[in-house]
Parts: C-alpha cells; sequence; structure tokens
C-alpha cells in the first residue's frame, strides 16, 4: 500500500519531525484517495472525484428540507467508519443524536461541541451574534489541535444576516489554519458562506420532478406515511469556475 | 544486621539506621537488613569500628542488633544470624568463618533464587521455599549437619543429585553472593515550590512560573519513565491561606507545555482570591504509555492534545457544552445523554477495525446511494399555531423569527406517543429556563409545564438559553405530524395532549 506523501509529511509534523520539509505546502494529487475525504455515497463519491478534498474548506449548502443534514450526517458516519475523529461545532445545537445513530455514525469518535443559541432573538441579537462568533473561535480550537479526519462547522439554521456579520478573513484564517493537513472541512449554512479555491461547494435542492403524486416537488408522501426527500446535488469547483449541469439525484428515506 | 528482637518498630528502627549509614541497603525479612558499608572506611575506621558504630546507633534507638560485617553480604548476613553481638570477618576467611555452623541456618534466610525472578512474586517464593526444603531436608538425610559439609561436596555430583537449585545453596554456604545486592529505593517525591519575590496576581506571570518549576519536574519524569497522573498546584496567598488545585489528567504526561496549559486554564477558571507568593507543584506519577507509533494508519490527535482542546472548549464554552453524544434507552423523542469526551481512541479504532475484518489502512466500503432521512431537532420546541380542519393539521404559522410557517401541502399522521406516565407531577421539577447547562444528560422534552405554556409570550421572554427543560423524568403524551409547508421545508410538529399546546419539534433536512 503506497503512503501518500501528505499523509507521511502530516505524521512527521506531528512527531516534530518535519524539520528537513520545505516550507512549500504540498500539492493534493486529487487522483489520491488519502487526499479525500468520501462522503459514504458512491453517487456522490463518483462525481466530486473521489469525496471532500483534506486540508482545504468545503461547503454544503443549501434550503431547509433540502438533504443537508443527511447528507453530512452520513458523511459523518464514513469518517468514523475509517476510524477517523469528527468534530461538529454545532452552533445552533441542533444535532438529534437519533438520528446520527441511525446514519451509522460511532458517537464514541464524535466531539460535539454546542452552541449557545438564544431562541427568540427580539432583543438578544446580540447574544445570536456573539454564539455565532463563539463557535468560530471553538471551530479555531480544533482546527488548531489538529488531526481530526472531518470537522464540520453546521449553521444551517442561523440568519444569514448573522453569518454575513462576520469578517470576511476569519474564512481566510481558518483556511489557512487547515492547509496542508488531513482534515476535511465542511461548513454547512443556508447560502455560501466562504470556500477555499480547492475546496468545493456541495449545493442541495429538492427534486422538482418527483414523480410522486402526493407532496410537494422533492417531499415523498405515501398514502400515510412521509417516505423521504428527493435531492439534487450539484457540485460546484471554484477553480474549474464550473458548475455542474447535471447533479446528482439522491434519495432519503424516512 | 539482624534485630533479635521480634517488635514491629524495629523494621522502621533497622532501615533508619540503615539510611544513616549508606544509601544502598537492601530489607530482606522485617528483622534482617543487608547494607553495603564499601566506602564508609574513610569515614568510620576499620570494618570492627563500622560495626561497632552500627552497633551504637542500634542501641541508641533501643534494637537489640546483631551485626556481623564481612567481605561478601551471603556471609555477613549468616553470620548475622548465628553469632550475637558484633562479628568481623576478614575478606577470603568467609568460608572458613561459615563451616561450623549448623546447616538449619539456611532455613531460615529466604532465598530468592535469580532463576525465578520472571514468576510473580508469589510464585517465586513458594517455588524457592519448596526448592529449600527439598535441598535441605535431603542434606540432612545424607548426615550433612554444618554448612561446611554442604560446602565441601563436590558440586557436579551434588547438582547431578539435587539439582541446579543445590548450587545455589552451596555458594551461600560457602558465603558467595549469588545476587547483586538490590537496594531499596525511597519513593521519590516529585515536587517543586518557588518562592516569589512580589506576589503576583495575573496569569500571565503565572505562565513564567509554571514553566520554571514544570521543566525540571518533566526531566525527572522523563528518566523515571514516568508520566503525570494528577497535578497538585498549592498556591499559598498573601494572606496566608493556601489554596490548592487538583488536576486529573486523563492520560500521562510530561509535556511541559500541555502541562502548562492545562494547569493555566484550570487556574483561569478558578482564580485565587488574592495575591500569590508561593507556589508549589506535586505530581502524582504513574508509569508511562508505550505507544508503538506506526506510519501505517492516519494521524490522529494525541491524548496531549485532545485534553489541551478539551480544557480550552471548557473555559470557551462551558464543561456542559461538549462532549461525545451517546443514545438513552428511552422513548422520549430526541433523548441523549452527553459523556466525556475519550482522549485515547488508538486501540479502540485498531479493534474496530479488526472486528470488522478490515486490514489496516483499507477503506470501508461506502454505504448505498439511498439515504436516510435525518432531523433538526429544536432543542426548546418552537411554540406554534395550527390550525384544524378534519382533525388534520392544515396551517402552521409561529412568532419565532426564522419559522414562518404556511399552508400544510402534505402531512403524515398522527402517530402517539407517550412515556413516563408513572413519574409523579409532583416529582417533576419546574421547567428551568435560565442558566444551567444539560449537565450529563439531556431531551428534548415537550415543552415544559402548562402554566409558561399558557402565556406564549411569557415563555418566550423567558427562554434565554437553549437548556433542557427537566433534569429529571417528565411525563410526555403527545400527537406527532410530519407536515410539508408552503415554505418548502418538511417539520415534524405535534400536539401536547396535556397541554393542548402545538410545537415545531423538528425540522426534516
Amino acid at each position: 500500500m503506497a503512503l501518500a506523501r501528505a499523509d507521511l509529511e502530516s505524521l512527521l509534523r506531528v512527531r516534530q519531525l518535519d524539520r528537513t520539509l520545505t516550507t512549500a505546502l504540498p500539492q493534493v494529487d486529487p487522483g489520491d484517495e488519502r487526499a479525500l475525504a468520501p462522503s459514504g455515497i458512491s453517487a456522490l463519491d463518483a462525481r466530486m472525484g473521489g469525496g471532500f478534498p483534506r486540508g482545504q474548506l468545503s461547503e454544503l449548502v443549501g434550503l431547509r428540507s433540502s438533504g443537508r443534514t443527511s447528507v453530512l450526517l452520513q458523511t459523518m458516519a464514513a469518517a468514523t467508519a475509517r476510524g477517523e475523529l469528527v468534530a461538529l461545532v454545532d452552533a445552533l445545537d441542533m444535532l438529534d443524536v437519533g438520528s446520527a445513530a441511525a446514519a451509522g455514525v460511532d458517537l464514541d469518535r464524535l466531539l460535539w461541541i454546542r452552541g449557545h443559541i438564544v431562541t427568540n432573538q427580539g432583543l438578544c441579537r446580540e447574544l445570536n451574534q456573539r454564539a455565532i462568533e463563539q463557535a468560530i473561535r471553538a471551530f479555531t480550537l480544533v482546527l488548531q489541535a489538529g488531526n481530526f479526519g472531518l470537522v464540520v462547522f453546521d449553521v444551517a439554521e442561523a440568519p444569514a444576516d448573522t453569518v454575513r456579520r462576520l469578517p470576511f478573513t476569519t474564512w481566510l484564517r481558518l483556511q489557512r489554519m487547515v492547509e496542508g493537513s488531513q482534515t476535511a472541512c465542511i461548513l454547512v449554512g443556508g447560502e455560501p458562506m466562504a470556500r477555499s479555491s480547492a475546496g468545493l461547494t456541495l449545493r442541495l435542492t429538492a427534486a422538482a420532478d418527483t414523480p410522486s403524486a402526493h407532496g410537494r416537488a422533492g417531499h415523498k408522501f405515501g398514502a400515510k406515511l412521509f417516505d423521504g426527500l428527493e435531492v439534487q446535488a450539484r457540485i460546484v469547483r471554484a477553480r474549474a469556475r464550473e458548475q455542474e449541469e447535471a447533479g446528482v439525484a439522491l434519495s432519503t428515506s424516512a | 544486621m539482624f534485630s533479635a528482637g521480634s517488635a514491629s518498630s524495629a523494621v522502621c528502627s533497622l532501615v533508619a539506621i540503615a539510611q544513616e549509614f549508606s544509601p544502598r541497603y537492601e530489607r530482606h525479612r522485617d528483622d534482617l537488613v543487608s547494607i553495603d558499608v564499601s566506602g564508609l572506611t574513610r569515614l568510620l575506621g576499620p570494618a570492627r569500628s563500622i560495626g561497632e558504630e552500627l552497633r551504637r546507633e542500634a542501641a541508641a534507638r533501643g534494637v537489640r542488633a546483631h551485626v556481623a560485617v564481612a567481605g561478601t553480604r551471603m556471609a555477613a548476613v549468616l553470620i548475622a544470624l548465628a553469632s550475637p553481638g558484633l562479628t568481623v570477618i576478614a575478606n577470603g576467611e568467609e568460608a572458613s568463618a561459615l563451616a561450623p555452623l549448623p546447616l538449619a541456618l539456611l532455613e531460615k534466610y529466604e532465598v530468592r533464587s535469580t532463576k525465578y525472578e520472571s514468576r510473580s512474586d508469589r510464585e517465586e517464593s513458594a517455588a524457592a521455599a519448596r526448592t529449600s526444603d527439598f535441598v535441605l531436608r535431603t542434606s540432612k538425610k545424607w548426615g550433612l549437619r554444618t554448612l561446611g559439609d554442604l560446602a565441601s561436596l563436590p558440586t557436579a555430583d551434588l547438582v547431578a543429585r539435587l539439582g541446579h537449585p543445590a548450587r545455589e545453596w552451596q555458594a551461600i554456604a560457602r558465603g558467595e553472593d549469588i545476587r547483586p545486592l538490590v537496594p531499596l529505593l525511597e519513593e521519590e517525591r516529585f515536587e517543586a515550590s518557588l518562592d516569589l519575590e512580589w506576589p503576583i496576581a495575573d496569569l500571565e506571570p503565572m505562565s513564567f512560573v509554571l514553566t520554571r518549576l514544570l521543566e525540571p519536574l518533566s526531566t525527572r519524569l522523563e528518566r523515571r519513565d514516568r508520566g503525570a497522573a494528577v497535578l497538585h498546584i498549592l498556591l499559598r496567598l498573601v494572606t496566608r491561606e493556601t489554596t490548592a488545585r487538583r488536576l486529573e489528567l486523563p492520560s500521562p504526561m510530561r509535556d511541559v507545555r500541555a502541562l502548562r496549559t492545562l494547569a493555566l486554564l484550570d487556574l483561569e477558571a478558578h482564580p485565587a482570591e488574592a495575591a500569590i507568593d508561593r507556589v508549589t507543584i506535586v505530581i502524582d506519577p504513574t508509569p508511562g504509555r508505550v505507544v508503538q507509533h506506526t506510519l501505517y494508519t492516519r494521524a490522529q490527535p494525541t491524548p496531549e492534545q485532545l485534553s489541551t482542546l478539551l480544557a480550552r472548549l471548557g473555559a470557551l464554552m462551558g464543561t456542559d457544552r461538549f462532549g461525545a453524544p451517546a443514545s438513552v434507552d428511552t422513548d422520549r423523542p430526541g433523548a441523549f445523554a452527553m459523556t466525556p469526551f475519550a482522549t485515547e481512541h488508538e486501540g479502540k479504532s485498531r479493534d474496530a477495525r479488526a472486528e470488522r475484518g478490515e486490514h489496516v489502512g483499507q477503506s470501508p466500503v461506502p454505504s448505498p446511494q439511498s439515504l436516510l432521512s435525518a432531523l433538526r431537532r429544536c432543542r426548546q420546541p418552537v411554540p406554534a399555531r395550527v390550525a384544524i380542519v378534519d382533525g388534520r393539521p392544515v396551517r402552521v404559522t409561529t412568532d419565532r423569527r426564522g419559522f414562518p410557517g404556511g399552508a400544510v401541502t402534505h402531512c403524515a399522521g398522527p402517530w402517539k406517543t407517550s412515556g413516563e406516565w408513572w413519574v409523579e407531577k409532583s416529582e417533576v421539577r419546574s421547567t428551568k429556563y435560565e442558566g444551567g447547562g444539560s449537565g450529563g444528560s439531556g431531551d428534548s422534552g415537550d415543552g415544559g409545564d402548562r402554566t409558561a405554556l399558557s402565556r406564549t409570550s411569557d415563555f418566550v421572554l423567558r427562554t434565554s438559553t437553549p437548556s433542557t427543560p427537566s433534569t429529571r423524568s417528565s411525563p410526555w403524551d403527545r400527537d406527532e405530524w410530519d407536515v410539508s409547508l408552503s415554505d418548502g421545508a418538511v417539520y415534524r410538529v405535534f400536539r401536547d395532549r396535556h397541554a393542548d399546546c402545538w410545537f415545531i419539534d423538528a425540522i426534516v433536512d
């Protein structure tokens, strides 16, 4: 089994034996499977070229009920199945542990950091802004510790204006911290926040051509049960400046 | 040196006497100590003077001691057991001095053969006892009466008849040392103190003080192949009070930076009440971790890195806001527990992969395309107004920003769920909406007591943190629906049957 160069250098850095390494960051070979964090969804991984790139900030965006959490939990399950440690900065404390366990996430390998969010903003708008900033600091601490296989920053249900008020340098700083490492970072939100040039954005939308006669497009309702979601996933890569015309169709089951 | 008395206090006295004369001493039994006195001639004089000094010291401590000084440790031990008072044997005359002594003297001495060093202490003692008993009984049958009789036998013939242990017994009878002296090491105390010229009240100068104290301790730990299991920080304040902090470390560590960081984070969370003028650090050592590095598995955070990270997260978020989630054995929707996040995962990773039949480095097979629908749980259920037509919800609205609601395009339900009805209402604490954390467990609950729910505006205004409604079990009884709204989202809503109120419990995403 061939060792990836980046993997070896990362190990040497951990052991503080990297004095002979050059300061230039290694170029990640897209064909190197160890440079990518597979999501565990074969069709999606095939379109992404193997998975989410390690050492880069990637995004998982979409509207509510577009399948973001389902894809995210599957990715976390795949990471823990590989023996990696996963950190989830849950800024709004919305993780459903039952869903995570059902998706196959090894809960012992999941570091769950729960944010403080005031449910009613009103006079507490500043409190929520501070809560997001606190979540960013927790995110930073996790990246500084290093060697997590997957780190997720989840602000999917945060108000868009709260996230937009974060300085743009925040994401640049976080990108610098994760660059060159073996950590895959995923930002989960309602809209794109920031993404590194080598990262990718996975945009999820409800499928418009749901054959089911019941329910809104993308929502599968049977005679008496909610059957799941029909999701369309499109991959946007900044370097190639391209967005796939046809995405990947995914289906969730309740 | 042999104590003729049987008082248990003689044990401590013999050891104390030995410590006064030499750091190299061995305690054979409670009443028998051997001391390496080589090198004391320049201090105390010839061997007889050393012996007399030992007897004087023993007498001063109220111990009747038999002292023997010889060229070999074994000869000195046997002479001390056999002869009262002070006996001095010249170098080279050990065998002749021991020759007239009775063979039964060997029964008084427990021999720990080097051959059994690999066994446990209990097995070692039992094996040695059986061997010595066999050799001595056989020797008596042969008519041997003295150590000289045993020493004069041809060695090869003796070994051929009694086995290899007989060789050691013969060497003892000749006064030869069969193993080197094993000195009794005092338990080393890892402690360092520093008196400050000027009292300090801030953490920044404390960082330098801790580094100065921890560096030599870390070096000593490394020499002894030990790690710190517990870190005690004793701070003497200007008010003459002493504040003690105790940090239990998740894994043995001796890295100065990690220890200093953990200590500073703890002091930051528990600041001293006054300025500090003396800092003492005491470390409880433990054997270090044996870690076998491998380049074939992905690097993971070390226990030191994880410990530091968890300490920093605790200082930032609160110790109850992070950890590893755990499922609980209940039907309560959204129930979970928080457990401490482990700092050691290496062994578990290998074991888990071995159970799956995977080889090191082999990636698991990805799962099929179909996903399970996941929920996003509203830790504090969102109060909602639901319009019902023919028993089915047709419209859901809320006053919560971010939950505009809308017309119900389709719904599925109801599913009736209830539980813990056996919990008496009087046992249920009132809903906690302010401060506090989830502690060791948490669940989403169903919205708390009826009084708060009936006053919706009051419920909303009083909610300050997304804390759990109750830290103890409380009954729930609800009708759940999955509804698809015109805003494009699918929600899990429920009606609390007791309070007759509707809530949004989760978002299907």
